[in-house]
């Protein structure tokens, strides 16, 4: 029972993933193309309906899920990836050092990623890889503060003390000892801010802060489903389902994971 | 307004600055959060008639001379600002402050009349010294906009010839110019109101200026010195939405007696009950222009630009992008411009004649172009829509989305594109196509000189050879005017006599009344 979150999570996730994968190599018609008549309602050829320029919709939902889990990998890895080891140093550092990384961390926090976005939209133009630097950058702080916080949990241990006293090098400290043992909690972590990031990277779409209106993406579709809410309802009901999805998926699995991995949760089961 | 792009009421340039702030005006209003308004009660006797008008381009200023956008003249031209002539709802000019006006034979100097019974909200009266302080303003240029001083440009001397005549001297004949004097260029300010203009609007109109709360509403009063058939509202408010479906829910719910442009015509229906709501369909003068970029080599062929013509089916541009509202053109002529002519069939849709004139013109393999558009409410999905018709002729069209800052700078200054699409909403603007350093880079000296022979010309000259000057752009598809925006008001049973066509840049409540 304990296990359910990690299973629905698990297959939803599994369910978004294939189409995606399927995304890359076929969608039932050109996810651009005018396929069919204007806000059909669903059926057949277009299971899902089409929207309100005539394409069709399910062929916009698959090749959406393509592009939501690029920016979530994009995005949640370059994060990890910064956040990650500034988390360490500030975690095996002294004093100062540690408050100045956290303060920083702390500082970048208080700046949406809604605002970056629209910064480098301003600056650069909104693109997707404008909508995964925001994503990205705004998520490093999490990763500084979980990885600090763990580090300094683990540099207490014994392990690491008699490590440091036979002169390791802080690097290996990091990389031997530090890390193997962060590492569950940063997973969890991942997976939570994977599904952070792709409900921003809607977000974004859908304030036109993110990729181009050639290209679809699922808050996209929702924002041009907005206007005609009155007419066809259903338009924005496919996006926001697989939105939801994506984000109750990725959630759930880092639910699942961190039940799994806390050790005092096991022993009561 | 990046979200979901109120707007309504761009006006577009002949200079960068005024589409600047014309735009700007819009983003701000876009920053503005939703306001709760409640409407008041049902007056009984004696109580005051409020009119609750939703909008979306809220002001940046409230010196029509001295701030650019469109959201200014759109409340204060006409209901606070009076100017010598106006034009009417069906295009044409018409006196106002003026009771007459006559023109010498050589179309260079004019006469106004003014009528002596015209009054300032102040209780002065609008007389000839008036009229010259606030031309001889606009021609000193000290702080005014380039858009309304490049209005006055033709203007050599202004003179009051006694308290009640006005002679203006052009440097050469402009039929435009007088055109231009009903618009925000010609408003007569109150000479004692003049170093407050920022903060006090002053002018002769039935409303006069009562207060703005940034980001909220512009407040609006009953002028009682007003000269003419006074109005009988007494408080009228502009509520200022960053969204157009919150404006529109407002309306639902009653908060609203006017939406004074909806910019969401898929919604159009939600309105739909003939007890409860009227609703205006008219035309605007916003064309809305996919423009090519002549610098581009590819774009400077002929066959290229008439294929692109071919290639979008505009009627069905219409119908998915704005609700079907929209009337096809086909060139830069509104409706109601004397020398309009239905040019939409110029290019109708033929996927096969583009194919083969994409052949013609060595593109047989395709070619690629770059459509980067701004993020304002029709932009966007019209991108999307012409990218997905281009492609089946051969033509891979690469969509970019500016914030619109980023497009001025980048594609309307800049000249860095391809394509792009954007609404030109001032009055008779087709001039633009007339100079080489627009950004279209639109060099025709054949097209230049009609458009110079056109203001020139008396009034029947004017309007053959407008005509053929729109005729010679569409023919050479300097552009594809993809339609024209309509003008949609929506108002609750109780209110009547606004106009159906917005012909000019005010939103004119001089004949509005209620009956609740």
């Amino acid at each position: 029972m304990r296990r359910a979150n990690l299973v629905v999570g698990g297959v939803l996730i599994a369910v978004i993933v294939s189409m995606a994968a399927v995304g890359l190599f076929w969608t039932p018609f050109s996810p651009t193309a005018i396929s069919g008549p204007r806000l059909a309602p669903p059926g057949w050829p277009h299971v899902l309906g089409t929207d309100g320029q005539g394409s069709d919709t399910a062929s916009r939902i698959i090749s959406g899920a393509k592009l939501a889990l690029l920016v979530g990998v994009m995005s949640v890895s370059a994060a990890a990836l910064i956040g990650v080891p500034v988390g360490i140093i500030a975690g095996m550092s002294h004093r100062w050092v540690a408050a100045i990384l956290s303060r920083g961390a702390d500082i970048l926090y208080g700046f949406p990623a809604l605002l970056l976005a629209i910064l480098f939209a301003a600056a650069v133009g909104g693109s997707t890889w404008t909508a995964v630097a925001a994503i990205g950058i705004a998520t490093i702080p999490v990763f500084v503060r979980i990885a600090r916080a763990a580090t300094m949990q683990v540099m207490s241990q014994t392990f690491v003390e008699a490590a440091r006293l036979s002169a390791t090098p802080p690097l290996q400290v990091a990389w031997r000892h530090v890390l193997p043992n962060i590492a569950p909690v940063l997973g969890v972590q991942v997976s939570v801010s994977f599904g952070l990031a792709i409900l921003a990277e809607a977000g974004l779409s859908y304030l036109g802060l993110g990729s181009g209106s050639d290209v679809p993406t699922w808050g996209r579709m929702l924002r041009e489903a907005q206007n005609e809410l009155f007419n066809a309802p259903l338009v924005a009901l496919w996006p926001g389902l697989a939105i939801a999805m994506a984000t109750m998926g990725f959630n759930l699995l880092g639910d699942g994971l961190r039940d799994l991995l806390d050790p005092k949760l096991r022993e009561i089961a | 307004m990046l979200s979901t792009m109120g707007e309504f009421r761009p006006m577009e340039a002949r200079r960068p600055r005024r589409l600047v702030a014309a735009w700007l005006c819009l983003m701000a209003a876009g920053a503005v959060a939703l306001t709760a308004c409640t409407r008041p009660e049902a007056p009984s006797q004696g109580e005051p008639v409020i009119l609750n008008i939703g909008a979306t381009g809220e002001p940046v200023g409230l010196d029509p001379s001295t701030v650019n956008g469109a959201g200014t003249p759109f409340v204060l031209l006409y209901n606070v600002y009076e100017t010598l002539v106006r034009i009417d709802g069906e295009g044409a000019i018409r006196p106002l402050l003026a009771r007459d006006y006559s023109v010498s034979d050589d179309n260079k100097v004019y006469t106004f009349n003014l009528d002596g019974l015209a009054k300032f909200a102040s209780n002065t009266p609008v007389d000839a010294e008036a009229v010259v302080t606030s031309f001889d303003r606009i021609l000193k240029g000290d702080g005014i906009t380039d858009q309304v001083t490049s209005k006055m440009a033709p203007v050599d001397s202004v003179k009051a010839l006694d308290s009640d005549t006005v002679e203006v001297t052009l440097k050469q004949p402009s039929n435009q110019w007088l055109f231009d004097m009903a618009g925000p260029a010609g408003i007569i300010y109150d000479p004692a109101g003049l170093d407050t203009l920022d903060t006090k609007p002053a002018g002769s109109g039935p409303f006069a200026f009562a207060e703005w709360e940034t980001g909220q509403f512009v407040k609006l009063v009953r002028n009682d010195h007003y000269w003419g058939t006074g109005t009988r509202v007494d408080e009228v408010f502009f509520r200022y939405y960053a969204d157009p479906n919150a404006m529109n829910t407002a309306m639902l719910s009653g908060q609203l007696d006017i939406i004074s442009n909806l910019t969401v015509p898929q919604a159009l229906d939600q309105f739909g009950d003939p007890d409860k709501y009227t609703v205006i369909e008219g035309t605007t003068d916003g064309e809305v222009v996919l423009g090519f970029n002549h610098d581009n080599p590819q774009l400077a062929d002929l066959k290229v630009r008439q294929a692109i013509n071919y290639g979008i089916d505009r009627q069905a541009l219409v119908d998915s992008v704005w609700g079907g509202k929209g009337m096809l053109i086909g060139s830069m002529v509104a409706p109601t411009d004397p020398w309009f002519e239905d040019l939409s069939k110029t290019y109708t849709f033929d996927q096969e004649k583009a194919r083969a004139l994409l052949k013609e013109a060595g593109f047989e393999s395709g070619l690629t172009l770059r459509l980067r558009v701004p993020t304002l409410p029709y932009a966007p999905p019209a991108a999307r829509f012409i990218a997905a018709q281009l492609k089946e002729i051969g033509v891979t069209v690469q969509v970019e989305e500016l914030e619109f800052a980023r497009w001025l700078s980048e594609v309307y200054t800049a000249g860095d594109y391809d394509m792009t699409i954007v609404a030109h909403v001032e009055p008779r603007d087709i001039g633009n196509f007339a100079n080489p350093d627009y950004y279209w880079h639109y060099d025709n000296p054949a097209f230049a000189d009609l458009i110079k022979k056109a203001d020139e010309g008396s009034a029947q000259e004017q309007v053959t050879l407008m005509k053929e000057a729109a005729k010679m752009l569409a023919d050479d598809a300097a552009a594809d005017w993809l339609f024209l925006l309509p003008n949609l008001v929506i108002t609750t049973k109780e209110v009547s006599g606004l106009e159906q066509n917005a012909t000019s840049l005010s939103f004119d409540l001089t004949s509005v009344a209620t009956n609740r």
